[in-house]
């Protein structure tokens, strides 16, 4: 990959976080909150994507947000006033900034007048709004003076075509202001510095240096109005220079640039040679007149020779100690010189500028963001905070689960007999197994995010599915600040984005419809994160008219997903809307369609470790729960034996364990057999048989596993052997292989064999479409 | 000897490409994403040049100009202003506040050694 | 028996070989030879097992454990329907990469590595289909003839319901 790839991909990141900023402060801007911080974050964020744009010569993006920025800089200066109609056009803004930014991405091109309507409202706000004696406002204001030049990192070649391009253009500027000075030009340049030249740090040595290079130079340094020492002010300026410069190809004009900096600052006055230059006052010293260009070192040294003589002349002349104030020339007021107890003063090693910073967020939003504690402060540290690569951290993700696994197996090693021995070995693996535990909790934390990344996406989503479904919605957030894996966040925009989807088409009634039944007109969609356990769970509430079972049903059996002679129960038919294959949306609307149903919800979940699971109430509305592992590294399992082979079966899932000879099995009707616990009927399976693997041993020494996947119902695995709890580090089997029906993952045990991590959830929707087809 | 550059801006993409074009040219580049960063950086190291960004959240670069200049301890420190401003006046702000020159943005990487050349031996 | 470390060994040869000609590491099933472009191969390991997938068809012999990361395990016996290899310490796991995938396949032994022409490459013989659907080439080489495993055939359809 190149440099230049390497910056995309920063800007890139950059763009996205920048855009979740927008959105974030555009929904307080949305709900009234109008104040200066919340538009200079706006403004911020558009300006560093168009700078970085600019950087990489997406000219289209570039047009857009310069445009878009010139209009909110007319807001933050209340040259234009924040209406309503213009946050509205704003949040447009935002969508085309972001669909610039991923045309940019993506290499494809956007139509050549995308967002040009929009441009055009930029222009007629402009009009409307700027007072009438700003000359260049209106239309003109808006149109792109800013052109982008793309930066090559990578070829010289282009870097040179530039130079030669800057060159001959500025040329050309001159043969055109003094066509016939060419031919042995030599220049005299009377250089005065103000005291503000110095106190910008500018410095007279490095001008004589540029200057040097642009032909032969010598340089007098003009000196009689330096005051006796008892008059003498440290920081003021006593000294000119007369310049002369020889070179045939000299302009005022490249003279000029050489003062760029200092222009103000100092007087200049250049003339070319022939005319009069005002004579210097005596006394003068003369400097060596110094070789061009190339020995730019010597004239450096050359200049500092003079200097340092200078000084030492000046330090012969009086022993006078106290330097008087203030000759009358300082008209200047820039910073005082500092007396020595300031000097003193400001050395003490805490006299902060500003107080500390405290948790003050740097790329989140600003004032907006109470980012929690934790994150505030690690980010307010700047300095002593660092980026790093996602994938360093994963591997010390990894590293750490696999040392937790070895601290667990020796803790297991550990019997009665060399307890009660190694008392010493003992302690040592308690801390052992203390600091580990520590070490574990911390480095999740780095990855660690909170969910606000993705809640703050879905108003908007609500606001358009509201006014599509001409709907009154809104929408309730709560636990933003919950974290989770960052991995983990990524992965949940789609299936968030499908579940309010789903409740804002089939959810949430219409107005009339709500009156209807005496609820109230607007529905409420509820949005929240809690931690459970070790487990994250994100729930989508609505207060709609549930599932409408019936469709539901007919649905499936249409579609081959339920066979006619299987009656599922409510809670079975419920689930069935992540059916794969089943989309209710294509056939009902093309809000929740775009051609992917509610399965895609199942199995991005199931892809992170995590399970889904809808519970509705007829005419009072729908809940769905996502559960999330709080972490993806590390698995508390139950590993049992398949066969010869291990699996590993979440202990989050697991009810209880039973042993065959003591389980009660009943046959039923249809061939299969449950098993009664408590009176409750569980279905039975055999995971021998499911994962046709051959096993001797005797039913009675086989044993039981009572799961329950997220709120369903129960169901009994029949297994071989109990080897016992352990944790294990997650690996993917889709990496080199492909998805196994019923297995979630591999993991690697303690001996180097792969154990395979048992699907509960995906064992029991695979039964049913058995039954099913 | 090797010429250390505090370079201060928000957005990360233009601090990598600084980066990158600084060290090739065989500078050590210091980084900050706001003005206060970049004060809580001076505090601690020394550094031959500045290259600030101007609108930044926290500190904006035109405050930190200001902070810098008022210690005292970094009168002759040379400040760079970073600004796609084509207009005059953030440059004249940036000036009255004590910045020694200034890049427009986007840079091209000669123009930005060059510029940096001008401000410091 | 360690990994045996092929690779390096062999990069030099590799290097050497002109630009028509092919090397190829050459493995046996029984008394056929197939081979592999040597370019693809990772290592080479001895048979210690394979944790069986379950729904997978008969040639997928499982999975490993290749330093911290799952490979599956493919039989070359069974993928050509001689039925399933009955492996032994002596078998060898010939790790692979298929686009961005590793896999290994399980082969009874490795038994050369042969630098071939390409001019020399024939195409299977009409026939077999097994054979024209997992090979993509004939080579002879000592009077042998080589057949060319296509390792993206090999590889697919490893579902049962696929």
């Amino acid at each position: 990959m190149s440099d230049l790839d390497d910056f995309k991909a920063t800007y890139f990141d950059e763009c996205s976080e920048l855009l979740t900023e927008l959105e974030e402060q555009f929904v307080a801007i949305e709900a009234g909150e109008r104040d200066a911080d919340r538009l200079n974050a706006v403004f911020r964020a558009i300006h560093s994507i168009k700078g970085g744009a600019g950087a990489f010569g997406f000219s289209a993006l570039v047009g857009f947000a310069h445009a878009y920025e010139t209009l909110l800089d007319y807001v933050r200066d209340g040259r234009i006033e924040l209406a309503d109609e213009v946050v509205t056009l704003c949040i447009r803004a935002n969508d085309i900034v972001a669909d610039h930014v991923a045309a940019a991405r993506t290499g494809d091109a956007l139509p050549a007048d995308y967002g040009m309507d929009e441009k055009a409202r930029f222009d007629a706000l402009a009009r409307g709004e700027a007072p009438a004696d700003d000359d260049g406002e209106g239309p003109d204001e808006f149109d792109i003076e800013f052109t982008p030049v793309m930066v090559s990192l990578d070829s010289d070649v282009e870097e040179a075509e530039y130079d030669i391009a800057f060159d001959l253009a500025e040329l050309d500027d001159t043969f055109e202001i003094v066509p016939m000075a060419i031919d042995h030009g030599q220049w005299e340049v009377r250089f005065t510095p103000h005291r503000a030249l110095y106190a910008r740090a500018n410095d007279p040595l490095l001008l004589f240096r540029e200057l040097g290079a642009l032909g032969e130079m010598s340089v007098k340094a003009v000196l009689n109005p330096i005051p006796p020492l008892s008059d003498f002010e440290p920081f003021d300026v006593y000294c000119s220079w007369e310049i002369s410069l020889v070179s045939p190809t000299l302009t005022e004009a490249m003279i000029r640039e050489v003062f760029e900096f200092v222009d103000g600052d100092c007087d200049i006055v250049i003339v070319q040679a022939g005319a009069a230059v005002v004579p210097a006052p005596a006394p003068a010293v003369e400097a060596a007149p110094v070789a061009p260009a190339a020995p730019e070192e010597a004239a450096v040294s050359d200049l500092l020779a003079l200097a340092d003589d200078e000084v030492a002349h000046l330090l012969d002349f009086t022993p006078e100690p106290k330097p008087a104030p203030v000759s009358a020339q300082d008209s200047f007021e820039e910073p005082p010189g500092l007396s020595f107890a300031e000097l003193a003063e400001s050395l003490k090693p805490a006299t902060p500028v500003q107080p500390a910073a405290k948790a003050k967020p740097v790329a989140l939003a600003p004032a907006a963001a109470e980012s929690s504690g934790e994150e505030g402060e690690r980010r307010a540290v700047g300095v002593q905070s660092i980026r790093v690569d996602l994938d360093k951290v994963d591997r010390v993700v990894n590293m750490v689960g696999e040392l937790v696994i070895t601290q667990s197996m020796l803790t297991q090693q550990m019997d009665e007999t060399l307890r009660a021995r190694y008392t010493e070995l003992v302690r040592g693996l308690e801390v052992l197994a203390q600091t580990t535990r520590g070490l574990q909790d911390s480095v999740m934390a780095i990855r660690a995010q909170p969910v606000k990344s993705v809640f703050s996406r879905m108003p908007r989503l609500v606001r358009e599915l509201g006014l599509k479904t001409g709907k009154k919605i809104k929408l309730e957030t709560i636990g933003e600040n919950t974290e989770i894996d960052k991995t983990v966040i990524e992965q949940l925009s789609d299936p968030l984005t499908h579940m309010i989807r789903n409740s804002a088409d089939h959810g949430i009634e219409s107005p009339e419809n709500r009156l209807a039944m005496g609820k109230p007109e607007t529905g409420t969609i509820r949005l929240s994160a809690e931690q459970a356990g070790g487990n994250i769970l994100i729930i989508v509430e609505d207060d709609g008219a549930g599932i409408n079972r019936e469709r539901v049903l007919g649905l499936a059996r249409e579609k081959g997903i339920v066979a006619p002679d299987i009656t599922p129960t409510d809670e079975q038919i419920d689930q069935l809307i992540f059916a794969p294959g089943f989309s209710t949306a294509e056939a009902l609307s093309d809000i929740s369609g775009r051609g992917v149903g509610m399965d895609v919800v199942l199995s991005n979940i199931k892809k992170i470790g995590g399970s889904v699971h809808v519970r509705s109430w007829t005419g009072r509305g729908c809940r769905m729960t996502l559960r999330l592992p709080l972490t993806l590294a590390v698995l508390d399992v139950m590993l049992v034996k398949v066969g010869v082979s291990p699996y590993v079966v979440p202990l989050s899932s697991i009810v209880e364990t039973i042993q065959c000879s003591r389980a009660a099995f009943e046959r039923v009707p249809s061939g299969g057999q449950v098993l009664q616990v408590r009176g409750e009927y569980v279905q039975v399976i055999d995971l021998a048989e499911r994962f046709d693997m051959e096993t001797e041993t005797e039913a009675d020494n086989r044993f039981v596993v009572l799961c329950e996947a997220e709120g369903s119902a129960k169901v009994a695995l029949i297994v071989d052997d109990i080897i016992g709890q352990q944790q294990v580090v997650i690996k993917s089997l889709e990496e080199n292989f492909e998805r196994v029906e019923g297995i979630a993952g591999g993991t690697i045990l303690g001996d180097g064999n792969v154990a395979l991590i048992v699907d509960v959830q995906g064992l029991k929707t695979t039964i049913v479409h058995k039954n099913a087809a | 000897m090797t010429l250390r550059v505090l370079t201060v801006d928000d957005s990360r993409t233009i601090l990598a490409m600084l980066h990158h074009t600084l060290s090739n040219a065989g500078f050590e580049v210091l980084q900050a994403e706001d003005g206060q960063q970049g004060l809580d950086v001076l505090k601690t190291e020394t550094v031959d040049v500045v290259i600030t960004d101007i609108n930044m959240p926290v500190m904006d670069g035109i405050e930190f100009i200001k902070h810098v200049r008022a210690t005292g301890l970094h009168q002759s420190l040379p400040i760079l202003i970073l600004t796609t401003e084509t207009s005059q006046d953030k440059r004249d702000q940036g000036k009255a506040a004590g910045g020694t020159g200034w890049i427009v943005k986007p840079f091209d990487p000669e123009k930005l050694i060059s510029v940096i050349h001008r401000v410091v031996h | 028996m360690e990994a045996l470390g092929l690779r390096d060994d062999l990069n030099d040869k590799s290097a050497v070989a002109a630009q028509n000609s092919l090397q190829l590491i050459a493995f046996s099933i029984g008394d056929q030879t197939y081979g592999v472009e040597i370019t693809t191969v990772r290592e080479i390991r001895a048979w210690n097992g394979a944790t069986p997938l379950p729904n997978t068809r008969e040639f997928v012999r499982g999975v490993i454990n290749l330093r911290g990361t799952i490979v599956p395990i493919f039989d070359l016996r069974a993928r050509f329907g001689d039925g399933q290899t009955s492996p032994t310490k002596n078998h060898v796991v010939v790790v692979m990469s298929v686009g961005d995938k590793w896999v290994g396949i399980l082969v009874d032994a490795v038994s050369d590595i042969l630098t071939v022409s390409r001019d020399d490459i024939h195409n299977v013989p009409e026939g077999n289909s097994i054979d024209s659907e997992l090979l993509n080439g004939i080579v002879t080489h000592d009077s042998r003839m080589v057949g060319l495993i296509d390792l993206h055939a090999v590889v697919s359809g490893a579902k049962m319901d696929a």
